[in-house]
């Protein structure tokens, strides 16, 4: 867990010191629709790019304008105080409208500080639908990508790399999906503060190594017996980006409550689910990457969202979904209204809450929304419960 | 919202006031001055548009027809599309389909009433839309959400890659409504082969949803009559920006408003052709006469819009215009983008062209101009990127000879406000002083008009302008 921890809270952490001292180079992301098989199969470490470690916003402040959401802006600080030096490339993707700025506001940020561009910087168009022409257009996105890393890092990536990349990465998924089984049971024996910070580790982890580590643990976990979930909530956390560990904790430290679940960009729900290993290893990655999306920047399939986020809450055993949106994030904060509408209306209790992106602030706030919701479970098992006496008297 | 608010039809609030409106300067002196005792509220930006003659009422008529479409669409078996100004209303004309342009809607309630859209875009927040999202369509959408405008019964915007808040706005109003959707996507490039095709094929497949929900199936018989409108009205747009060169310009501030709102509602309808010939008649004149548009015919300045106008109450933004003597050479939302026009010889692959042998033809001709609608035309890709908006502002502010850029738009424009900062520094090295209003151009609680006179007045000083 140790080395998972480090990744999860260091933007360079231990592995990604230990792969440069290789002489190998690494490839920052920013998207969860980037294919980071891609990098893999080049002997190039993917890494998805953070906003942890901020301790100021003078450099996001000074090139993104003031109604923008903290966690491009987070980044932005991160390189103009030379924290992604490691890089040796990255790849910005329209996520949001904040994320794509990224893009001139980091080239132009270079313009002022010398040397935080990576000398590859690269726009890697997703288009908002994957049917037909916009699953097509991606494979091309994919291919032209393919081809651009070929000729700046002088290497191949050829269809059996690929393919490689992709059963190498299924290996991690096939064993988070292990994790999500354990979590499913009536006894968690795992914190969901440490199953987000395994995850996360994925994104920035060289895979093989992720993946050593990720077997141990997960062999480790299945010995355990003690429940951690015993007189506590099931809470499912989703919503906006996060990649912060303190959000976890915050609601874990109350010690009411247990995260049995999330569905969050940096979560399981994408790294959860496997990769077709046979066939085109482009469309399969395509297929996945595009196809399988589940992130509201993918308009009109709220329904698909909501269905998915059903199935979750019913594996996991929720009893409440916290819904947190960081100001200025709209696709989620207006999907949480209707996640909200929806699962209330079927007698799952949610709680709505904007937040800031960084360094927590707002913790204290943070902290009295979250143990008000958890009363209002604990009210609503108390009705139940009250309800059922009634019945057997 | 408060109670009296919920007692009317927005659609038929609005569609009355300007209907009358329109209607009043047909009357007598003595008519017209008892009446405006008897709307305070709205007596001053009605007299806007009457003092900019006949285009003005003729506008006044536009929009109160627009009302009109909406209100006996249902009543005559048409279906209702709520859209967005970046969609063009071209196809949806071409199909019977009455279209409903939320920021269009927004924009007339934010100038007629005092208290604007507030109510609306309140109410809109009320539902679960977060506060931070775009104003231009929360008031409208508010009204729809509420149950107080005509029923939609499908909805379609091109947004998605362009502007995640509008297109938000119509996703969560086709859930929360459980109304069909159907989202037309743009690549982050324009002009070339590959996002071309994009293009054509992102349009049909919006025609298929179209016909689905509508019962109707495309006629291109009748595509071609809607076409040859648009043919019309491009030239004539092309004259007004032609004019719009000229120095002193002949054409008021207000024209441009007109120019893109008749578009945004009108576009292919002969209503909206209506308003060009008048528009293009009253300038010319003025440029026979060497005379500037500006009703003091002293032009101290020109200013070119690079996103969009402000539009709160008693268009107070081209009323200072008109009182400052400033000459408003166009915004994002004036320029079409059409092959006729000269903005574009300096943007290879920007404009698109009509060609109506082939109903092959007339899709790629409507497809390719939707695609250069403003906003998913150029802020589409990073903006510094061949044909996108630091390339469109530049050209058209050495094209229309301005003095100074203006960036105005709401907090929910994530898209922009995402990369103002550098782009302003940029269009300042190109010798352009540039300004960055911190409004909301539909909600004056955002900052007071006051505030924002005050600090356009602050940036023409400094900056030595005025």
């Amino acid at each position: 867990m140790k080395v998972f921890n480090d990744a999860a809270t260091r933007v360079q952490c231990d592995s990604i010191t230990r792969w440069k001292k290789e002489g190998k180079p690494v490839v920052g992301y920013t998207c969860s629709y980037t294919p980071a098989e891609i990098f893999y199969a080049a002997d190039i470490l993917p890494v998805r790019l953070r906003g942890i470690e901020t301790d100021g916003m003078e450099v996001g402040d000074t090139y993104f304008g003031p109604f923008i959401c903290s966690f491009p802006k987070c980044i932005l600080q991160l390189a103009g105080k030379g924290k992604f030096s490691f890089l040796d490339g990255a790849i910005i993707t329209p996520g949001c409208d904040g994320m794509r700025r990224l893009d001139e506001c980091w080239r132009k940020a270079g313009e002022d500080f010398d040397g935080i561009v990576p000398d590859y910087f690269y726009y890697f168009d997703v288009p908002h639908k994957s049917e037909n022409h916009g699953m097509a257009w991606y494979i091309e996105e994919v291919k032209e990508l393919i081809k651009s890393v070929e000729k700046h890092f002088n290497v191949s990536i050829t269809n059996e790399k690929l393919t490689a990349a992709i059963k190498a990465f299924n290996k991690g998924r096939r064993l988070l999906n292990e994790i999500e089984n354990l979590r499913s049971k009536d006894e968690i024996v795992v914190s969901g503060t440490d199953v987000f910070a395994a995850t996360i580790a994925g994104t920035v982890m060289p895979r093989d190594e992720y993946t050593k580590e990720l077997k141990k643990w997960v062999t480790a976990l299945k010995k355990r017996k003690t429940s951690l979930s015993k007189n506590k909530h099931r809470v499912m956390l989703v919503g906006s980006i996060s990649d912060e560990i303190d959000l976890f904790e915050l609601i874990e430290d109350t010690n009411k409550a247990i995260i049995a679940g999330e569905n969050l960009c940096f979560g399981i729900r994408y790294e959860g689910n496997e990769i077709k290993e046979d066939g085109d290893p482009i469309e399969a990655l395509a297929d996945h990457y595009l196809g399988t999306s589940v992130c509201p920047r993918m308009y009109g399939k709220y329904k698909e969202r909501l269905a998915m986020l059903k199935e979750r809450i019913e594996r996991s055993q929720a009893a409440g979904v916290i819904m947190q949106n960081i100001r200025f994030c709209d696709l989620h904060g207006a999907e949480n209204a209707l996640f909200e509408r929806d699962l209330e209306a079927i007698g799952i209790p949610c709680l709505r809450v904007e937040r800031e992106y960084g360094p927590h602030i707002d913790a204290g706030r943070m902290k009295l929304r979250i143990n008000a919701f958890l009363e209002r479970i604990d009210a609503k098992n108390d009705h139940k419960l009250s309800e059922a006496v009634a019945v057997s008297a | 919202m408060r109670p009296e608010i919920q007692e009317y039809n927005y659609d038929w609030m609005m569609g009355s006031t300007l209907k009358a409106a329109a209607a009043l300067p047909t009357g007598t002196k003595k008519e017209t001055e008892l009446t405006y005792r008897y709307i305070p509220y709205y007596k001053n930006v009605a007299q806007s548009f009457y003092s900019a003659g006949a285009p003005g009422v003729q506008t006044l008529e536009l929009l109160a027809k627009y009302y009109e479409n909406i209100l006996t669409a249902h009543a005559q078996g048409k279906k209702i599309c709520a859209t967005t100004f970046c969609n063009s209303p071209v196809i949806l004309y071409a199909m019977d389909i009455v279209p409903v342009t939320f920021e269009i809607l927004t924009a007339i309630g934010a100038m007629v009433w005092k208290r604007g859209m507030f109510d609306y875009m309140d109410f809109c927040c009320e539902t679960g839309m977060p506060e931070t999202s775009c104003s231009s369509q929360r008031g409208a959408q508010g009204a729809v959400l509420s149950g107080l405008s005509e029923n939609i019964d499908f909805v379609i915007c091109d947004t998605p890659g362009v502007c995640d808040t509008n297109a938000n706005a119509f996703a969560y109003l086709s859930e929360y409504l459980d109304k069909p959707f159907f989202q037309l996507n743009y690549p982050s490039c324009i002009g070339d082969d590959r996002s071309q095709k994009y293009h054509v094929d992102d349009y049909k497949e919006m025609i298929k949803f179209a016909e689905r929900h509508s019962g109707n199936k495309l006629d291109y018989d009748r595509l071609a009559e809607v076409l040859e409108e648009v043919n019309k009205q491009d030239a004539m747009i092309a004259d007004l920006e032609d004019m719009l060169m000229l120095k002193p310009t002949p054409v008021p501030p207000i024209y441009n408003l007109a120019l893109y709102a008749g578009r945004f509602c009108f576009s292919g309808h002969p209503q909206y052709t209506k308003l060009l010939e008048s528009m293009v008649k009253t300038a010319k004149g003025y440029a026979d006469a060497g005379i500037s548009g500006l009703k003091s015919k002293e032009e101290k300045l020109r200013v070119f819009m690079c996103y969009i106008d402000h539009y709160t109450v008693n268009v107070n933004f081209y009323n200072y215009m008109e009182e400052r003597g400033i000459a408003n050479v166009g915004s994002i939302l004036s320029r079409n983008f059409r092959d006729n026009n000269l903005y574009v010889k300096d943007m290879p692959g920007s404009s698109y062209s009509v060609d109506m042998s082939s109903p092959e033809a007339m899709l790629d001709t409507i497809a390719q101009m939707n695609a250069r609608l403003p906003m998913v035309r150029s802020i589409r890709g990073p903006y510094d990127k061949k044909g996108m908006w630091l390339e469109e502002s530049l050209a058209c502010a050495k094209m229309y000879n301005a003095d100074c850029m203006i960036y105005n738009g709401t907090p929910g424009c994530r898209n922009t406000w995402g990369m103002v900062k550098p782009f302003a520094r940029d269009i300042e090295k190109h010798g352009y002083p540039c300004h960055i209003m911190n409004d909301d151009a539909f909600d004056d609680r955002v900052e007071s008009w006051d505030a924002t006179r005050e600090r356009l007045d602050e940036f023409f000083k400094v900056r030595g302008l005025l």
